[in-house]
């Protein structure tokens, strides 16, 4: 594939996921990640300069495809009060980079985010950022996540929860 | 700036310690925890959060590490002890310390990272160095700016330090009590968590910033079963927990001084949570009293007053029981903000797998992220808002009335006030009578 298809495509990919997350879309969601996707946010740290600055221990998300089918349908109860009524979220996804690996029906898509998210009749919003280095495998003539890390650009989270998705 | 126009014009002509009196006397006449009765405006007061920082966090022992994160020698993290910015510190002759983070030259931050290991901290601003002691090390220029400068008079001030099985905790040097008079009753319970086996944590600690005043989750987690069938109603939902009325099987209990534990044993006869040859190590660390009472525990909630909540939760997950224990600090920032720092503790001998297990369960149910924490983080927040939003209603009054008259029990293995049945509020009584009794200057033992 030519490779301003490719990048085409993933970014294509990466929007439409934006969208189905943005607009509360969360089943639909679920079908673009792979049985074996695994999901992480670890914890980023203030550290020396030289020293590593994010967890290898610790995580604010460490998902499989289970876990997050359970948070999914958790929010889908009667009970799922954290995002009843739901915030109002917009994801913007630009710095997309592509690169080709071994397998031919697997490439490395790295993008910065930056998440908005507003509750209630606040006037505050929280603004979350980040880089997500993914890898998406070809599957049914279209893209699935297969993984993903999430690089936050907080130590101290400025948000209530994390019942959202990155 | 433009000053608006104050309500009651007289009381901002008065000093400060007349304003000081007349809160002190304002907070007499509505605060009843006896009674079940605590005005709303308790949660939101910029006075209110001052008095706090000056009667409440400077009188108690506060945690502020785990003798886990700082296993070397120049191992160190820097924490908040209360309002007090300081690193926690195990220094080259390898004994914790608790230094504020001050340089007492210009009161410059010495250490900017929240880990990390070192042998000494260089200020930035005029390069002050201390060593990981503490002790003064260097002066720039010290002959030609000072001529002679008593070095050993400008160490970082040290917090007092103590520690209970491995949770390091600190105090303003002028506390008389002890850490041990501090936690009395507590240490039985708190043996439940922390002394039935060699324990560690994971890894750091999740951080995340929540707009709630910190009274409101540190008496959830003392005092708080009620709010589990309601709040956390998903949860048997997806087969997490059996049912909904699971959270009221056990005991409720104040253990003196504020502090609160409520002991959930799910119904009679269910299997224990923990896995036989944890069992053995638990019976050979803790008193016989002691085991009967953690065999039994599916889940139990405490907080050690002010500010300090653990858990030990249980649940069906995927298919497999599974059990975490969580610790965290509930850490003001205003009168309306906190800091939570959230750690996983786990028994240090098992497996690796076995604790990534723990560590994964953890974060899928509480925490930033938990599927259960996510909905409390919501109430505590409308609460803190509302209260903000009837601060100039003084007759708003929230209810703690729940198990008045009741008796407590008089056979259980364990110190403090027992009650049978977790749907109870003995403890947050006892939480704010404890917290009057700092505000007021009256001191003396809480109990309800």
């Amino acid at each position: 594939m030519h490779r301003f298809e490719l990048e085409r495509e993933v970014a294509e990919f990466l929007y439409r996921e934006a969208e189905l997350l943005d607009s509360n879309r969360l089943e639909q969601w679920l079908e673009l990640l792979t049985e074996d996707i695994n999901y992480e946010m670890p914890l980023r740290m203030t550290r020396e300069r030289g020293q590593p600055d994010v967890s290898s221990q610790t995580g604010h998300f460490s998902e499989d495809r289970r876990s997050l089918e359970l948070r999914v349908k958790r929010l889908g109860t009667d009970f799922g009060w954290a995002e009843n009524p739901p915030s109002r979220t917009r994801r913007f996804i630009s710095n997309i980079r592509v690169e080709n690996t071994a397998d031919a029906n697997e490439v490395k898509a790295d993008s910065y985010f930056l998440l908005y998210r507003n509750r209630g009749s606040s006037t505050q919003a929280d603004l979350i950022s980040g880089e997500r280095q993914d890898l998406l495998r070809r599957r049914d003539g279209g893209w699935k996540l297969a993984s993903r890390l999430i690089l936050v650009d907080q130590a101290v989270l400025g948000t209530r929860n994390l019942a959202i998705f990155f | 700036m433009v000053k608006a126009e104050a309500p009651f014009p007289n009381r901002e002509k008065l000093p400060v310690n007349d304003r000081r009196a007349q809160l002190i006397s304002r907070l007499r006449q509505d605060v009843h925890p006896a009674e079940g009765q605590i005005p709303a405006y308790i949660f939101s007061s910029p006075e209110v959060y001052e008095l706090e920082m000056e009667r409440i966090f400077p009188c108690c022992w506060l945690l502020v590490a785990h003798e886990s994160e700082i296993p070397e020698p120049g191992d160190y993290v820097t924490r908040s002890l209360g309002p007090y910015p300081v690193i926690v510190v195990r220094g080259e002759d390898g004994k914790i310390r608790i230094l504020l983070n001050v340089c007492r030259h210009r009161g410059m931050r010495v250490c900017r990272a929240d880990s990390g290991n070192t042998a000494d901290f260089l200020c930035s601003y005029h390069g002050f160095n201390y060593k990981n002691t503490g002790e003064l090390i260097g002066v720039p220029f010290e002959k030609d700016s000072y001529g002679a400068f008593d070095k050993s008079q400008h160490g970082l001030l040290a917090m007092k330090v103590d520690s209970y099985h491995g949770l390091i905790f600190g105090a303003a040097p002028g506390l008389e009590e002890s850490l041990d008079q501090f936690l009395g009753g507590m240490k039985w319970y708190l043996d439940l968590y922390v002394k039935r086996a060699e324990m560690t944590v994971t890894g750091p600690p999740q951080r995340w910033a929540v707009q709630s005043n910190w009274k409101l989750p540190s008496e959830n987690f003392a005092s708080d079963a009620y709010h589990v069938p309601n709040t956390h109603a998903c949860m048997p939902s997806l087969g997490l927990f059996p049912n909904i009325s699971y959270a009221k099987f056990g005991y409720h209990i104040h253990a003196g001084n504020g502090h609160g534990i409520g002991i959930g044993t799910g119904v009679a006869d269910s299997p224990t949570i923990w896995p036989e040859t944890l069992l053995q190590q638990f019976e050979k660390n803790l008193s016989p009293e002691q085991f009967s009472i953690l065999k039994t525990v599916k889940n139990a909630h405490a907080t050690v007053f002010p500010n300090l909540s653990f858990l030990i939760s249980s649940m069906t997950y995927e298919g497999q029981p599974i059990y975490h224990t969580t610790m965290r600090l509930w850490q003001p920032v205003g009168y309306d903000t906190i800091e939570v720092a959230s750690w996983v503790l786990v028994e240090k001998d098992i497996p690796e797998e076995s604790k990534k297990k723990t560590q994964r369960a953890y974060i899928h149910t509480f925490g930033s992220s938990g599927m259960l924490e996510q909905d409390d983080t919501e109430n505590w927040i409308n609460v803190t808002e509302n209260s903000r939003r009837v601060l100039q209603l003084p007759g708003v009054t929230f209810n703690y009335q729940m198990g008045l008259g009741r008796k407590p029990m008089d056979s259980f293995p364990g110190p403090g006030e027992v009650y049978e049945c977790k749907f109870h509020e003995a403890n947050a009584r006892a939480f704010y009578q404890r917290w009057l009794d700092l505000l007021l200057g009256d001191g003396g033992d809480a109990s309800i």
